[in-house]
């Protein structure tokens, strides 16, 4: 028989591999082992230097020194409080004053008011004179608020007669706010 | 078909000896990974939680000495006034004094003369805390032609504490005048102490200046009630 026909591997050979493998083995586990410490001392030295220890003292410290300004720091709040809701409340006032003092202003001399009423949505007005002339200024002054959207948006003639008593004209308009 | 494996102590043996070698590494890589998921994944959790708190606690210490700044730096004596300007302005209760006075100041100045009005008190059990704004309302009966009445509306407006005319009536005998006087209780203040303080803003500097522009009627006398003066109900 020859000696030289051997199917299988040399046993030196299959040695080394074996003990190779071990060794890669060894060396994965060990520096696995030290890779992990190495990962938790770092992760745990990092959660001791990012602690909020020192700034919750200095918290501490800046609130005693709040704590003695609580009056002041009341005051602030109302002066808050007040400017937020007087703000809201001239933000959404409906100035009627300034209202009447327009429509007024468009009056012309001749003209007589009889009467006027202006709550938040309509104007209504009446007014007379003995001349045409002035009842015809006034409704051109309104029609152009109207056209140049000043003050209100439209212009309704409720009635125009001619008071055979007191010798004039009498004109009543309704109007809706701009507001 | 039976697939019992049959494995007697001499084979577990030769097979124990044989992988013997990689028996102590193996279980070191397997306790690693254990400790990885076990040990290492919270640890690295706790390090975000605590750089999160950090950051929530340096932003906290960051307004807290803001507000302290502010708090040093606010001169009392002027926001005292400011207070009581901003009081008057819009009390904190139903100041009938105030409207009264306001009223009376009106009446006085634009020299329009009033007729008896009523207050509508309302019902004082009542918590006010819902509404957005609580009002009394009144309405003022006034003896004066158009003129005069444009002239007590456009100063009322403009006179302290804050009121809304809702209504002007000029008739040709009288006329009326429906007016509400706004008021605020303050309500919602807690002792938050973490929260920003914030100091008065150039807004609301600009808001005090116009209103010390207002007329105050409450630094004058209050009238001496007459037959055709107010009456509360």
């Amino acid at each position: 028989m020859s000696a030289d026909i051997n199917l299988l591997l040399n046993k030196d050979e299959q040695e080394i591999k074996r003990l190779w493998r071990v060794k890669t083995l060894n060396f994965v586990a060990v520096m696995l082992l030290i890779g992990l410490g190495v990962i938790s001392l770092f992760i745990f030295l990092l959660i001791q230097v990012i602690s909020s220890s020192s700034i919750k003292k200095e918290q501490d410290d800046v609130l005693r020194k709040i704590s003695q300004f609580k009056n002041r720091e009341a005051k602030l709040f109302i002066q808050d409080n007040r400017i937020n809701n007087i703000t809201e409340i001239l933000a959404k006032r409906k100035d009627l004053s300034k209202v009447s003092s327009v429509l007024l202003a468009k009056i012309p001399n001749r003209l007589f008011v009889e009467s006027l009423t202006v709550d938040d949505k309509t104007v209504s007005m009446t007014t007379q004179s003995t001349s045409l002339l002035s009842i015809g200024e006034f409704i051109n002054n309104l029609t152009d608020m109207v056209r140049k959207k000043d003050t209100i948006k439209s212009l309704t003639i409720v009635t125009l007669v001619f008071d055979e008593t007191r010798n004039s004209y009498q004109v009543s308009v309704k109007s809706d706010l701009m507001l | 078909m039976n697939s019992k494996i049959n494995a007697d102590i001499k084979s577990i043996k030769f097979i124990f000896n044989r992988n013997k070698p990689y028996l102590l590494s193996s279980s070191i890589i397997f306790a690693c990974i254990i400790l990885f998921f076990q040990f290492i994944i919270p640890q690295f959790k706790t390090m975000l939680s605590a750089q999160k708190e950090l950051r929530e606690a340096s932003l906290r210490l960051e307004i807290l000495k803001e507000n302290l700044n502010i708090l040093t730096n606010t001169d009392e004596n002027s926001l005292d006034q400011q207070i009581k300007l901003l009081n008057q302005t819009l009390p904190l209760s139903k100041d009938f004094a105030a409207i009264l006075s306001s009223i009376y100041y009106v009446s006085s100045k634009t020299g329009v003369g009033l007729g008896s009005f009523s207050l509508r008190v309302g019902d004082l059990s009542k918590s006010e805390k819902n509404d957005k704004f609580p009002i009394i309302s009144l309405s003022v009966p006034v003896n004066s032609d158009v003129a005069g009445v444009n002239s007590f509306v456009a100063t009322i407006s403009k006179t302290l504490p804050l009121s809304e005319i809702t209504l002007i009536k000029i008739g040709d005998q009288t006329s009326t005048i429906n007016l509400s006087f706004y008021y605020k209780p303050l309500g919602g203040y807690s002792d938050n102490t973490g929260a920003r303080i914030n100091s008065i803003s150039q807004k609301g500097l600009a808001l005090i200046n116009k209103l010390k522009g207002f007329d105050n009627g409450f630094s004058d006398a209050m009238p001496i009630a007459t037959s055709s003066s107010f009456i509360i109900k």
